[in-house]
C-alpha cells in the first residue's frame, strides 16, 4: 500500500548515492532535490512542485539515487514501491507520457555529450561503419545480409567515399547469392580484410587498424604470463625474439624474457640475460625495471652489496614511477635486513 | 497488453530468420515491439560478429531512435519468422496513449539509457587512458548488481574490443592497457573473459584519477 509520510524541515527523504525502490508524491510541503552537474561538479537545485513525483528514475531503473531530497519545510509525501507506482500510473498514460518527454530530453542530452566525446576521438564514422559491416557480411559469404548493408550503404551515401564499391559490392552478393547461397562461394576480390587498416584517411592512423600477428603473440604471451604460467610464457616470448621481426616487439619480449626468468627463480640466467639486454638496448624504456630485476636476483642469490647497488642506481635516475619507487624501497629495506 | 487490436495492425512488420532489421550505424528512425519470433542484437568487432543480447517478444528494441540523428549503436537481426509493431518520433505516443504498459516498458528502458549514457560519460572523461579502461571493469560489475559480494575477485565475459569500445579508445590502446594490467596482476586475461583480481584495487585506483 502506498504510505503517507511526514518530514520536519530540514530531514532529508533520500541521499545522493543511496539504493532504494521508493518513489514518492509530494503533497504538501518544500522539497528540493540536490544534484551535481555531471560536467561542472556545481551543485544543481530543483524544487519539487506539489503533486510531482521524485525518486522515480533511479527507483525504476534500479540504480544509486543521482540526488539528495532535502525537506526545506514541513513535508506531507507519499511513499510508493516501483509496483505501487506502475499500478497507479497505469490508470493514468498522460502521466507516463509526461515523464517519457522528460526522461527522452535527459537522454537526447546526455546522448549529445557522450557522442561529442566519441567524434573528438574520431573512433566513430557512421558511413564507413555502414560499409565496413557490409564487407564483413560479404567476406563471411552472408549474401543477403551484405546486400542489405551495401543497399542501406548506397541509400544513405548515394556519393559517398565508398559508393562505387559498395555498388559492386552489392551486386556480386545478390549473384553469389543466387549462384552458390550462403556460406558458399569464391572469394571476393577487393575486400579489404580483416587485418588490413580499416582505415582510409590518414589523420587518423592510430584508429581502427587491426593489430598485427607479431602484437597478437606478444599479447597472448603476456596473458600467459598474468596466469603465471611462466614456463609457455617464456617460451612463447623466445619465439617472438628469435624471429626478430619487428623490433618494438623484440625489445618488449626480451624484457618479458627476463620477467619469467625471474619468476621462474632462475635468478642467474636472469642477470645474465638482463646484463646482456641493457648492453645491447642502452636506452631501452624499461631500463629502470630491469635494473630491479637484476638487483632483485642478486638479493635472491644472496648478494646484499651488488643488489643494494643496483637498488641505488634505479633510485638515482630521473623520472622513474612512484611503483618502482615504492618497490626499490621495500626491496632496500629487505636488503639491510639481510 | 492488448496489441490483437486491429488499429494496431498497420503498423505491424514482417521478417525471415536471418534478416536484418537494421544495422549499426545505419541512421534509426524507427523502433519495435516484438510480437513473435527472438531478435538477436549484434555488433562486428575486429571481425567478428559477437552477440549482445537475444529479445523475446514483448520487448523493444531500437528505442535510441527516438533521438534525432542517432545512428544504430547494433545490429538487429531476426532469428526466427518475427512479427514486431514498428514505430516512429512521429506515431509513438498514439500507441502509447493507448496502452500504459508498453509506455511503462519503455520509461524504464529510457531510465536504463539515461544511466548508461551518464555512466559511459563518465568513462569518456577521465583523462588517463587505464583509468578510463579499469572504470569500464566498475561500469560492468556495477551492470552485475552486488549479489556476490563475498570475494572481490569479478569475472566479465568481455574482450579487448569490448572494453576499447566502452572506453572510446583503439582497440590496440585497450590491448596495451589491459596487458599493463595483466602485468600488474591486477586482472588475468584469457580467450573468452577478463578476471579482475579486486574490484576494490580498481575503484580506488578510478577514485583516485577522478579527483584530479
Amino acid at each position: 500500500m502506498p504510505k503517507p509520510m511526514t518530514y520536519k524541515a530540514n530531514s532529508v527523504i533520500y541521499f545522493q548515492g543511496d539504493v532504494s525502490d521508493r518513489i514518492y508524491i509530494l503533497k504538501s510541503g518544500r522539497v528540493s532535490l540536490t544534484s551535481n552537474d555531471i560536467e561542472t561538479g556545481q551543485e544543481i537545485h530543483d524544487y519539487i512542485q506539489t503533486g510531482e513525483f521524485f525518486g522515480v528514475k533511479s527507483a525504476l531503473g534500479r540504480y544509486p539515487r543521482e540526488e539528495s531530497a532535502a525537506v526545506l519545510s514541513d513535508a506531507h509525501v507519499i511513499m510508493f514501491t516501483v509496483p505501487e507506482f506502475e499500478q497507479v500510473v497505469s490508470a493514468n498514460t498522460r502521466i507516463i507520457m509526461k515523464m517519457l518527454k522528460v526522461f527522452s530530453n535527459q537522454l537526447r542530452k546526455m546522448h549529445a555529450k557522450v557522442q561529442d566525446l566519441l567524434a573528438s576521438d574520431s573512433q566513430n564514422d557512421p558511413e564507413e561503419g555502414l560499409f565496413r559491416i557490409g564487407e564483413y557480411y560479404l567476406r563471411k559469404k552472408q549474401y543477403s545480409k551484405a546486400l542489405y548493408a551495401f543497399q542501406r550503404y548506397l541509400t544513405y551515401y548515394p556519393s559517398g567515399k565508398f559508393h562505387v564499391k559498395a555498388n559492386s559490392h552489392a551486386l556480386t552478393a545478390e549473384n553469389y547469392a543466387q549462384q552458390y547461397g550462403v556460406g558458399k562461394g569464391p572469394g571476393v576480390p577487393g575486400l579489404t580484410t580483416g587485418d588490413a587498416p580499416q582505415s582510409t584517411t590518414q589523420s587518423k592512423p592510430e584508429e581502427g587498424r587491426s593489430l598485427s600477428d607479431v602484437a597478437k603473440r606478444f599479447y597472448d604471451a603476456v596473458s600467459l604470463f598474468s596466469r603465471q604460467e611462466y614456463t609457455d610464457s617464456l617460451k612463447a616470448f623466445k619465439q617472438i625474439a628469435a624471429s626478430g621481426g619487428d623490433e618494438e616487439y623484440t625489445v618488449k619480449s626480451l624484457f618479458e624474457i627476463g620477467r619469467c626468468l625471474h619468476a621462474l627463480k632462475q635468478y642467474g640466467p636472469c642477470i645474465k640475460h638482463f646484463t646482456g639486454m641493457i648492453q645491447k638496448y642502452p636506452k631501452m624504456p624499461s631500463l629502470p625495471d630491469a635494473l630491479y630485476y637484476v638487483g632483485q636476483s642478486y638479493l635472491e642469490q644472496g648478494d646484499a652489496t651488488r643488489a643494494s647497488g643496483f637498488f641505488n642506481k634505479i633510485i638515482s635516475m630521473p623520472g622513474i614511477d612512484d611503483g618502482l619507487k615504492r618497490k626499490v624501497n621495500k626491496a632496500m629495506k629487505a636488503v639491510e635486513e639481510t | 497488453m492488448d496489441l490483437s487490436n486491429p488499429a494496431f495492425e498497420r503498423f505491424a512488420v514482417t521478417f525471415q530468420p536471418g534478416d536484418i532489421i537494421f544495422c549499426e550505424h545505419e541512421p534509426g528512425d524507427s523502433f519495435y515491439l516484438i510480437q513473435a519470433g527472438r531478435v538477436q542484437i549484434s555488433r562486428i568487432m575486429a571481425d567478428i560478429e559477437k552477440t549482445i543480447d537475444i529479445l523475446q517478444p514483448g520487448e523493444i528494441f531500437g528505442e535510441m531512435a527516438i533521438l534525432e540523428e542517432a545512428p544504430r549503436s547494433a545490429n538487429a537481426i531476426a532469428l526466427d519468422p518475427m512479427k514486431a509493431l514498428e514505430f516512429n518520433r512521429a506515431n509513438f505516443e498514439i500507441l502509447m496513449r493507448g496502452n500504459p504498459q508498453i509506455a511503462l516498458k519503455l520509461l524504464k528502458l529510457f531510465t536504463k539509457r539515461i544511466y548508461d549514457q551518464r555512466r559511459r560519460f563518465m568513462i569518456l572523461t577521465l583523462d588517463d587512458v587505464q583509468a578510463k579502461v579499469a572504470d569500464v571493469f566498475l561500469m560492468l560489475a556495477e551492470g552485475e548488481g552486488t549479489n556476490n559480494q563475498e570475494s572481490n575477485e569479478r569475472t566479465f565475459r568481455t574482450s579487448v574490443e569490448d572494453v576499447a569500445h566502452w572506453a572510446g579508445i583503439s582497440p590496440e590502446k585497450s590491448r596495451e592497457v589491459l596487458s599493463h594490467f595483466a602485468s600488474q596482476r591486477r586482472i588475468e586475461i584469457y580467450q573468452d573473459r577478463v578476471v579482475v583480481r579486486n574490484i576494490n584495487d580498481l575503484i580506488r585506483f578510478v577514485n583516485s584519477r577522478r579527483r584530479q
